[in-house]
């Protein structure tokens, strides 16, 4: 028995070594090395400082989406690979992650320490950070000028001040695309005319009066909003206040917001914005009213679907959304003229989508960094190659009529449909817009050029370790309360925001809010030093 | 003893009895029967119909859309069927050779270590490494990435079915085992011959239990084999298929995937009908074993 014992003992100590042992081994370069000497290829360059690419190398680059396996992909990367192997004798290949459980993957491709060449990052979406921290990536400094001449020249220098974790400049940014993702309400035109607004809606207060005229004059539920829609909140944020969101998520609503954006290192809440009780007033009169279904709080329905079909009289998304909804409806409720009140309309306050929301980065343990930064230049920097990459091949996926793509005729969806779900690098001036686009929107762009502001927040990452029990409170209480009240269904509306007031405080709110104010100072110092 | 004609009482309590017993099970059958049907119901029915009067057991209007979807790529689908029905067969064969051996060897008393084996199989169901070392160890160490091994091995021998096969055999007296060796049997002879039909029942139980995993077994796919491969298990196949349409349903359109119809209730439904369909027609065949199996410790009287 004694020699079991042992022999178990013995047996258990090996275990645990040979598993410590384990976790210290994939430790290496764990430590954010800023030294960076990006020399896995042996020699790269000749003594004349010609790049030599004498050898044929394969890059992988790995996307998010499902993998198309129509046949398509191979076709369109053949042309691509084509011109790959001419300039710069190399192949490119994507490599996909499902959507199926993505972030566990893509952490642990990460993690892996498998030799990855190009990835796809978003610092607001894929925890860039933090797997910068972790040293999934190679840091770009002194490779970019060499190896990625005209990108690196194109991305003025406060955009790569914005892609450095410490002092290495750890991903490409996607700062020469266009997209809006601002929120806003999307309503009929012709009915806003016909209820004698002749203005563009830029209010709350005149939207009421469009969705009187709605209940007045048409039979519809003037907005069949279901109540999983908390965009209300931040609508009121945005026209009622100055302040601007926070990139840390508390659920149905984010409580914390930064106070304004010349304060924008002063945490703040919308929700104890004095205004807020006279916004939930409103609400409950249209509640009331009957602007939205009285079970709005259980409907589960598509108001999207319904607005096509003319049952209802606004829907709730963003720009981009708006853009192509605008010609579905051109199509669908002709004569609409399907109109956007951006939150942001009403006093101006409109931030940037972070330009670090798509990007690429390369792998940290990739065997050939350089001849993944040429490939990544030609993407990006070679029309050609972007057109196949981003749309496929003229006549097959799409084909140009009066400067717009449209689908071939002959297209069939199963067939034909081809994509990468290239998020990391996308630029305006080699994009062809599309007939499923609104052609005005343009203009709204340019309404917001005026206004933006760039986003403050793009290297702040919030640590929630210390306050993760509040957090978890905080988002049962706005979960609970918050939809009821931007809904009008919660009763006394005064009373009704004092409740939710306190039961924020007696959750946690105001250890969380020091929590934060803590590392915004902190960040406040990075940010400026 | 006389053969004494068996007889079934009669008197007016035990038909009572009898008759709540029936109808009791009756119901209680039905109520598990109500949500499969329900889905069978659901995945017939057309999408705008599901968000206007909710799931219905008969369809209010019928459409075979969500199976069009689902079957859009037959050649796909029957891949990731023999996949999983490969993986199932092998899996389970293997895993319940390895874990009736495990089980019998460990109860048995004349092998000395088996409580400190014993223990290091129970200690592992307490503690676990993670998911980066054990994907790390899957991919970096074993190269098993892309590989159908790295969905058969991890599911091969689960201590819990260890334990199960352990306490069965232990019902089979000692005496057999030693008789054997006297007549002249090695251990394995033995294990084959004469412990293996005996354990009939618990094979059985604990290969359904295999089975089964192997059958819903979609994790480890998941994170093992990429779309690379051309086949991949159905369950993935499957899950896959229900994400890519809500992600295009509730993608900020950053994509230019054109925003179609997607039938997405309807197609969940077909979908959970598609994977459980033939497990529902195999079940009928070994249910008389799981009975048994189950009620392996009961005391019969």
């Amino acid at each position: 028995m004694a020699t079991v014992k042992r022999l178990s003992i013995m047996l258990l100590m090996m275990a645990m070594i040979v598993s410590l042992a384990a976790c210290g081994g994939d430790n290496k370069g764990a430590d954010g090395n800023s030294t960076g000497s990006a020399n896995s290829g042996g020699k790269t360059s000749t003594d004349d400082g010609k790049i030599d690419t004498s050898k044929f190398e394969t890059i992988t680059y790995v996307v998010l989406g499902d993998k198309p396996k129509n046949g398509q992909l191979e076709k369109v990367m053949a042309k691509v690979n084509a011109i790959m192997k001419e300039k710069i004798n190399a192949e490119l290949q994507f490599k996909w992650v499902e959507w199926a459980d993505w972030q566990t993957k893509y952490n642990l491709l990460l993690a892996s320490g498998e030799p990855l060449d190009l990835i796809t990052i978003g610092t607001d979406w894929l925890d860039t950070w933090g797997n910068a921290q972790r040293g999934a990536f190679l840091p770009l400094n002194d490779l970019l000028p060499k190896y990625a001449p005209q990108t690196w020249a194109e991305v003025p220098q406060e955009d790569w001040d914005q892609s450095k974790y410490k002092k290495d400049i750890v991903l490409i940014p996607e700062n020469h695309f266009t997209q809006w993702v601002n929120h806003g309400i999307f309503y009929r035109g012709d009915w806003a005319k016909e209820f004698g607004i002749d203005k563009p809606i830029t209010d709350f207060e005149t939207l009421g009066k469009y969705f009187q005229g709605v209940k007045d004059n048409k039979k519809v539920i003037p907005w069949d909003v279901n109540g999983t829609n908390g965009a209300l909140y931040g609508g009121f944020a945005a026209a009622y206040t100055d302040n601007i969101e926070l990139p840390i998520s508390t659920g149905y609503a984010n409580v914390f917001y930064g106070k304004s954006y010349d304060e924008r290192y002063t945490v703040d809440s919308p929700i104890f914005n004095d205004d807020f009780i006279k916004f939930a007033t409103m609400m409950k009169e249209w509640g009331d009213k009957g602007y939205w279904r009285e079970d709005v709080l259980n409907y589960k329905g598509d108001t999207r679907t319904e607005l096509q079909a003319g049952q209802t009289g606004a829907d709730q998304h963003h720009t981009q959304t708006f853009k192509g909804l605008r010609v579905q409806m051109d199509k669908k409720q002709p004569g609409s003229e399907l109109q956007m009140f951006a939150f942001s309309d009403t006093r101006g306050n409109l931030i940037s989508m972070p330009i670090t929301h798509g990007g690429t980065s390369v792998g940290a343990h990739s065997k050939h960094p350089e001849r993944a930064l040429m490939a990544y230049e030609l993407i990006r920097q070679n029309e050609e190659i972007y057109h196949l990459i981003n749309y496929g091949i003229e006549g097959v996926q799409y084909e140009i009529k009066d400067g717009k793509r449209d689908l071939p005729a002959g297209y069939d969806e199963t067939r034909d449909k081809f994509y990468t779900d290239f998020w990391g690098g996308r630029v305006d001036r080699f994009e062809i817009p599309s007939v499923n686009d609104w052609d005005q929107i343009g203009e709204i762009y340019k309404k917001y050029d005026a206004i933006k502001k760039p986003f403050p927040y793009g290297k702040f990452v919030f640590d929630k370790t210390a306050v993760d029990p509040y957090m978890t409170a905080i988002s049962q209480v706005i979960g609970e309360k918050m939809p009821a009240i931007i809904y009008g269904k919660a009763g006394d509306p005064v009373k009704a925001v004092n409740d939710l007031r306190d039961k924020l405080k007696a959750a946690g709110y105001d250890k969380v809010k020091d929590e934060i104010q803590r590392q915004l100072d902190e960040y406040k110092k990075l940010d400026q030093g | 003893m006389e053969a004494v004609q068996k007889r079934i009482r009669t008197d007016a309590a035990s038909v009572a009895v009898r008759a709540f017993g029936y109808v009791f099970i009756g119901l209680f059958s039905l109520c598990c029967l109500l949500p499969f049907l329900l889905v069978l119901g659901t995945s017939f029915t057309a999408e705008g119909a599901i968000t206007k009067f909710g799931f219905n057991i008969w369809p209010r209007e019928f459409s075979t859309f969500a199976y069009k979807i689902v079957f859009e790529n037959p050649d796909q689908i029957l891949g990731a069927y023999a996949v999983t029905i490969g993986i199932t067969l092998v899996g389970t064969a293997v895993g319940l050779f390895l874990v009736a051996m495990t089980g019998y060897a460990l109860q048995r008393p004349d092998f000395e270590y088996r409580n400190g084996i014993s223990f290091f199989i129970y200690f592992t169901t307490l503690f676990s490494g993670g998911i980066v070392p054990f994907y790390l160890l899957m991919t970096q160490y074993l190269s098993l990435k892309d590989n159908y091994l790295a969905v058969l091995l991890p599911g091969l021998m689960s201590p819990f079915l260890i334990i199960m096969m352990k306490s069965f055999t232990k019902s089979i007296p000692h005496a057999i085992t030693e008789s054997a060796k006297i007549d002249g049997a090695g251990d394995f002879t033995i294990f084959m011959r004469l412990i293996l039909p005996m354990t009939t029942p618990a094979l059985a139980t604990i290969g359904l239990f295999i089975a089964l995993g192997y059958w819903n077994e979609w994790y480890h796919a998941m994170l093992f084999l990429s779309p690379d491969m051309k086949y991949r298990p159905l369950q993935l196949f499957l899950y896959n298929v229900i994400t890519s349409a809500d992600f295009i349903r509730n993608s900020s359109a950053s994509s230019n995937v054109p925003l179609s119809d997607m039938p997405l209730e309807s197609m969940k439904m077909a979908t959970a009908v598609v994977a459980t369909g033939p497990v529902i027609l195999f079940y009928p065949f070994i249910q008389k074993y799981f009975i048994q199996g189950i009620t392996v410790g009961a005391v019969k009287g």
